[in-house]
C-alpha cells in the first residue's frame, strides 16, 4: 500500500484497506402472537439480519392485559400481545438472547419489559453483564406524537432513572432508554423541531439523573454514554444528512458543557434510525421503494454522522402491515448498500464541503434558540405539561399538508404524475397486504389463561403489593418489577399497581389556535355550505371527532377538529384512548350532527360495530364518517354497518374532506 | 335531532327522567335563534308535567385559561359519583368561537371521564359565540332548563377579567379558580374583580409551600376588600390540586352543602335587561325603563299573599317585546 492512499481509504495501522463494519441491519417486527413472532424473528436471522426489533401490539404498550376488554379488537394488530413471562419464553424460543442486540419498542411499559427480559436471563442462567439492547422508553414523544404513555410525565420520568440506576449496576451494555425523535418527524416536526426537541429531553433525562444523585461521577459519565438516539431520516437527504451531524456536534457539546463529560466515548451521539414512513405514500406505492433508499442514504453515506443501526420500512406501509416478503425486501436494500457497494470503505467524504458545514451551522444555531427557549420555560416536561411542544408540532403539520393541498410540496404519484399503470406488485392473490388473523387472539390469551391459573397466586398478589408500596415510598422499582415478572404478574396488573399510586395522565390535545393555510376558495365554498347549514337549523353544525382504541397517533384527528372548526363547525374533540362509548355518549349529550372517527391501527371493524350497537342503545340516528389506513377491501362491510363516508391517506386534502361532511349532514331532517 | 314523530311532551317527559339524548335534543331547540315560543311551550309542559320539579343549585367555575378549570371538574365528578349516590349533576362548559370561522372547538369534556351509560352526570358544551362576558346567549335558558332536571347545574367560563361578572350573575355561588402566585391578585385587584365571585379556588396546589403563601397572599388581599363584599365576611378559599387529589373533597363537601340560594327575580330581571340592551340598545332600555316603572309591572312579584312572586322569564319578554312593537309602529 502506497502512503497517498492513506487519506482517502480507510485502513488498519498496517496500511492495510480496512472498511468500516456495517451497522445492525434490524426490521421492526411483530405480529399476531408470541409464536408467530418468535418464527418470523427466527426467519428473519437466518436471512443475515443483524439484531431484532420487536413491536409490541398496543395493548401490551398502554398497559393492558389481552384480556382486557378496551385490548380486544387490537390483540396482535400492530406488533406481539406480551401478557407474561410465558409469553418471552416462547417469543424467544431458541433465539440465543446474550448473543442479540435487541431493542424494544416500548415505552409506557418499558420498565416491564426489561423485568421480564431479565427474569427470563436469569432463568436461562444468562449473565446480565451479556444481555445487549435498547428499551426506547422515550415518554416525552409519546406525549407529543404516539400516545402510549400511562402515567404524569414526573412519574414517567423517575421509572426512567430507576432504569438507568438499575442497568448501570446491573446490566452495563443496556441502553434504558434512547431518546425518539423519529416520531416528532412523523408527527410534522422539522429538522430544526426534531433537533431541539430531541436534545431537550436527553436534557430533561440527564437532569432528572443529575438530580436523584445516585451516581459518582464516574458512573455519570457512564450514564451519558448509554444515552442513545433513535431518528428519522427524510427524503430530504442532504438536509436530514446535515440535521444528522449537527446532532453529533451539538451533543458533543452539550455533554462536555452542560455535564462536564471527560472521557471522549461517552460524549458520542449514538443513534439508531428508522427511515420516515409519513412520506409514503397510498398512491402508486411502489415509489416508496426509492424514497426508502434515498432517506437511507441520508444516514449511511456520511461516516461522521452514520447511524449505529438501521430498520427500513416496507415499501408497501402506507397501505397496511408488511408481509414477511416486504420486510425481507428491505433488508435486502441494506444488504446491497452494506456489502455491494464501496460506501463503508472511505473516511467522512462530506469533510470540508462548504455546502454542508454551511447548512449544519445554520441548523445547530436555530436548534439552540429553540433548546434554550424550551430550559427558559422549565425544561422538556413543563414544555409537554403546557402543550407548547405539541401545539409547535401540530402547526408544522398543518403547514406541511397545506404544501401538499396547494402544490408546494411535490409528491410524486400523490399531487404530481398522479396518472400511471397499476403496479403488478399489488396483484397477488393476497392485495399485496398482510391481515392478522383474526383467530390468533385465542392462542395469547389461552396462554395467558394458563399462565394465571397456574402460578402461585398468594406469590403474585404479594409481589404486585410489594411493587405499590415501593412505588408509594419512591423506591426504585426494578427489583419489585423483576420479582413481579418472575411471578408471572401480567401486564395489565402491572401497569394498574402504578395506576394506582400515580394516576393516569391526560394530555393537551394541541389543538388550541392552531391555524390552516389553506386555499381560499376551498374554505369559502365550505363555509357557504356551513351558513346555509345554520341558517336552515339555527345553530352551526356540531361534529364530535373521536379518537377510539389505542392507536394514539392523533394528528390525523386534530387535523380534522382543527379544519372543522375553521370552516365553521362547532367541534366536541376529546383527545384519545376513548371507547366507542364514550364517543358516542359525547355526540348524544351534544346532540351532534355528525361523528367522525379516526382509527389507524386496523381495527375499525370491530370499533364501528361497538360504535353502532351504542347508538341503538340510545337511538341516536347520528351519520359516521371514519378516516384512517383503512384497506379499501373493507370498504364495503364499514358501509353495510352504516358508515357513510371512508377517508384514507388517499384523501389528504381537509378541506375536500369537510366538503363531503358538510354535503352528508345537509341532507339529514332539519330540527323540528 | 328532534324529529319530527316525537312531541314535546314526550321529550320532556323523558328528560324529567333524566335521559341523555332528549335532554340534549331539548338543548339544541334552546340554542336556536328565535326560540322564544319554543321556551314558552318548554317551560309551560315542564311545569304541567311535574309542578314541583327541582330548581338545582347552580355554580359558576371561572377562572384564566390553564388554571386547570376543566380537570378540577373532572375530579369533582369523580367524586361526586361515590359522595352523593342519589344526586345528578349537570356541567355546561363553555369555549370561546373563533373570530375567523365562527367554529370552536370544544374539548372541556376531555378531562370528564364517567361510567357508560350513566345518566348522573350530564356534560355539554357550548360556544361562546364571540358574546363579551364569557356566556353565549342562549346559556341562561340552557341553565333554566337543566335546573328542573339536576340537583346542580355547574357553568365553567375561561374568564379574563371582566368576564367573571356575567357567570356570576347566574350562579348562585360562583368560584374563582387561580394558580398558585400566577401573579392573578395583583390583576384581580385591578379590575375589582374580586369583589365578584363567593368563593375562591387555588388550584395546582401540588406543593405545600407555595399553596400556602398563595393562600395566604389571597386572604390578604381579600381582608384588604372585605369592606366592599357582599356580606362583608371574608369568603372561602379553597386549597385544590388534581394530580395529588388534595382538597376537593371539601370543596365538593362545600357544595353539596351549601344552601344559600341568589334571589331568581333579581336574576330574571338582570339577564332581561342584558338581553334588552344587546338585542335593541339604548333604545330598548328607554322602554324597559318605562314598562318598569309601571305599576303592573310590580304587581307580578307581589303575589296576593305578600310574598315575592317567582317571575317568570318568557312571559315577561313576551311583555317587553309587544311593547316595543307597539313602539316601533307608532313611531312609524
Amino acid at each position: 500500500m502506497s502512503a497517498e492512499k492513506k487519506d482517502y481509504l480507510l485502513v488498519d495501522e498496517n496500511g492495510q484497506g480496512k472498511p468500516d463494519k456495517p451497522w445492525i441491519f434490524r426490521t421492526y417486527a411483530g405480529h399476531t402472537n408470541a409464536k408467530a413472532s418468535n418464527e418470523l424473528y427466527r426467519k428473519n436471522l437466518s436471512k443475515g439480519q443483524t439484531g431484532l426489533s420487536i413491536a409490541f401490539d398496543l395493548p401490551t404498550q398502554c398497559g393492558y392485559s389481552s384480556d382486557h376488554e378496551v385490548s380486544r379488537p387490537e390483540i396482535g394488530k400492530v406488533g406481539v400481545p406480551i401478557n407474561s413471562l410465558e409469553d418471552f419464553r416462547i417469543l424467544f424460543d431458541q433465539i440465543p438472547i446474550e448473543e442479540m442486540n435487541t431493542s424494544m419498542t416500548i415505552n409506557g411499559t418499558s420498565m416491564w419489559l426489561l423485568s421480564l427480559y431479565v427474569a427470563l436471563a436469569e432463568e436461562r442462567g444468562v449473565p446480565l453483564e451479556k444481555l445487549n439492547g435498547t428499551t426506547q422508553n422515550d415518554l416525552i414523544k409519546e406525549y407529543l406524537a404516539r400516545g402510549t404513555y400511562i402515567y404524569p410525565p414526573k412519574d414517567s420520568m423517575k421509572i426512567i432513572v430507576d432504569m438507568y440506576e438499575y442497568c448501570l449496576h446491573n446490566i452495563p451494555k443496556w441502553n434504558p432508554s434512547n431518546i425518539c425523535s423519529y416520531h416528532l418527524q412523523e408527527a410534522g416536526a422539522t429538522p430544526v423541531q426534531e433537533l431541539s426537541f430531541a436534545l431537550a429531553t436527553a436534557i430533561a433525562v440527564l437532569d432528572a439523573i443529575k438530580e436523584r444523585n445516585c451516581f459518582t461521577a464516574d458512573e455519570f459519565e457512564q450514564c451519558v454514554g448509554r444515552i442513545s438516539f433513535f431518528v428519522n431520516a427524510g427524503i430530504r437527504f442532504v438536509e436530514e444528512m446535515c440535521k444528522m451531524r449537527a446532532f453529533s456536534e451539538m451533543w458533543e457539546e452539550i455533554t462536555t458543557e452542560r455535564y462536564n463529560v471527560k472521557t471522549a466515548k461517552y460524549r458520542v451521539f449514538r443513534y439508531g434510525v428508522q427511515v420516515n414512513s409519513l412520506g409514503l405514500t397510498e398512491e402508486q406505492p411502489e415509489n416508496n421503494a426509492w424514497r426508502i433508499l434515498i432517506e437511507a442514504l441520508g444516514v449511511t453515506l456520511s461516516r461522521k454522522a452514520r447511524c449505529r443501526a438501521l430498520q427500513l420500512p416496507a415499501w408497501n406501509e402506507a397501505l397496511s402491515l408488511p408481509r414477511p416478503w416486504d420486510q425481507q425486501w428491505s433488508l435486502r436494500l441494506q444488504q446491497v448498500l452494506a456489502y455491494e457497494t464501496d460506501l463503508l470503505e472511505y473516511p467522512d467524504i462530506f469533510e470540508g464541503s462548504k455546502v454542508i458545514e454551511g447548512k449544519v451551522k445554520a441548523l445547530k444555531e436555530e436548534a439552540k434558540l429553540e433548546i434554550q427557549k424550551i430550559l427558559d420555560m422549565g425544561g422538556a416536561l413543563v414544555a409537554i405539561e403546557n402543550g407548547y411542544m405539541k401545539s409547535q408540532l401540530v402547526k408544522s403539520q398543518t403547514e406541511r399538508l397545506s404544501k401538499i393541498n396547494s402544490n408546494e410540496l411535490v409528491i410524486v404519484g400523490k399531487n404530481k404524475w398522479t396518472d400511471g399503470i397499476k403496479s403488478p406488485l399489488m396483484t397477488d392473490s393476497d392485495g399485496g397486504i398482510f391481515k392478522v388473523d383474526p383467530k390468533s387472539a385465542e392462542q395469547t390469551l389461552s396462554v395467558l389463561a394458563e399462565a394465571k391459573g397456574r402460578r402461585n397466586a398468594e406469590l403474585a398478589k404479594k409481589s404486585l403489593e410489594d411493587l405499590k408500596q415501593a412505588a408509594k415510598e419512591g423506591k426504585n422499582l426494578m427489583p419489585y418489577s423483576i420479582a413481579c415478572a418472575k411471578a408471572l404478574v401480567t401486564t395489565g396488573e402491572w401497569a394498574d399497581a402504578l395506576r394506582e399510586v400515580y394516576g393516569e395522565y391526560n394530555p393537551p390535545t394541541g389543538v388550541d389556535g392552531q391555524k390552516l393555510f389553506l386555499s381560499d376558495d376551498k374554505v369559502a365554498t365550505v363555509r357557504g355550505k356551513v351558513e346555509a347549514f345554520t341558517k336552515a337549523h339555527g345553530h352551526r353544525p356540531k361534529i364530535v371527532v373521536g379518537k377510539p382504541g389505542l392507536d394514539g397517533h392523533s394528528n390525523g384527528a386534530e387535523m380534522i377538529a382543527v379544519s372543522a372548526k375553521h370552516s365553521g363547525f362547532d367541534v366536541i374533540y376529546s383527545g384519545i384512548r376513548l371507547s366507542p362509548e364514550e364517543i358516542v355518549q359525547s355526540a348524544v349529550e351534544e346532540n351532534a350532527n355528525v361523528i367522525g372517527l379516526s382509527i389507524l391501527s386496523g381495527s375499525h371493524k370491530e370499533i364501528a360495530k361497538q360504535l353502532f350497537d351504542e347508538l341503538a342503545h340510545y337511538k341516536a340516528k347520528i351519520p359516521v364518517v371514519i378516516g384512517g389506513i383503512i384497506p379499501e377491501s373493507d370498504f364495503e362491510e364499514l358501509k353495510k354497518m352504516g358508515i357513510r363516508e371512508i377517508f384514507t391517506p388517499k384523501d389528504y386534502d381537509l378541506m375536500s374532506i369537510m366538503n363531503k361532511i358538510i354535503d352528508i349532514i345537509s341532507v339529514e331532517p332539519a330540527l323540528v | 335531532m328532534i324529529d319530527s314523530t316525537e312531541t314535546l311532551s314526550e321529550l320532556v317527559s323523558e328528560a324529567l327522567l333524566g335521559e341523555k339524548f332528549p335532554i340534549a335534543k331539548i338543548i339544541s331547540k334552546i340554542e336556536t335563534e328565535n326560540n322564544l315560543e319554543f321556551r314558552e311551550s318548554l317551560f309551560r309542559e315542564i311545569q304541567s308535567q311535574k309542578p314541583n320539579a327541582k330548581d338545582g343549585l347552580t355554580i359558576g367555575i371561572t377562572g384564566t385559561p390553564g388554571a386547570g378549570k376543566s380537570s378540577l371538574l373532572g375530579e369533582l365528578c369523580r367524586l361526586f359519583l361515590d359522595f352523593a349516590p342519589d344526586k345528578k349533576m349537570a356541567i355546561v362548559a363553555i369555549d370561546p368561537s373563533s373570530n375567523v370561522s365562527g367554529g370552536s372547538i370544544l374539548g372541556d369534556r376531555t378531562r370528564v371521564t364517567l361510567p357508560r351509560r350513566d345518566t348522573r352526570i350530564y356534560f355539554r358544551s357550548q360556544p361562546s359565540q364571540l358574546e363579551l362576558g364569557g356566556l353565549n346567549p342562549y346559556t341562561y335558558h340552557v341553565i333554566r332548563f337543566l335546573r328542573k332536571i339536576f340537583d346542580y347545574v355547574f357553568i365553567e367560563t375561561v374568564g379574563i377579567g371582566q368576564n367573571e361578572i356575567s357567570v356570576s350573575l347566574v350562579s348562585d355561588i360562583s368560584f374563582l379558580v387561580m394558580q398558585p402566585l400566577g401573579g392573578d391578585q395583583v390583576q384581580f385587584m385591578k379590575s375589582g374583580i374580586m369583589e365578584v365571585p363567593e368563593a375562591f379556588i387555588i388550584n395546582k396546589c401540588d406543593e405545600e409551600s407555595l399553596a400556602n403563601s398563595s393562600f395566604y397572599m389571597l386572604q390578604s388581599t381579600l381582608e384588604f376588600i372585605k369592606d366592599i363584599l357582599s356580606d362583608q365576611s371574608l369568603p372561602p378559599i379553597f386549597k385544590t390540586s388534581v394530580t395529588k387529589r388534595k382538597g376537593i373533597e371539601e370543596l365538593l363537601h362545600y357544595i353539596l352543602h351549601y344552601s344559600k340560594r341568589k334571589d331568581k327575580n333579581a336574576e330574571t330581571m338582570t339577564q332581561l335587561r342584558q338581553w334588552i340592551r344587546n338585542e335593541y340598545g339604548r333604545f330598548g332600555m328607554r322602554i324597559w325603563e318605562k314598562l318598569e316603572s309601571k305599576s303592573w309591572n310590580q304587581a307580578v312579584r307581589l303575589s296576593l299573599s305578600g310574598g315575592i312572586h317567582k317571575m317568570d322569564y318568557e312571559t315577561e319578554e313576551k311583555k317587553f317585546v309587544s311593547l316595543i312593537q307597539k313602539q316601533v309602529i307608532h313611531d312609524e
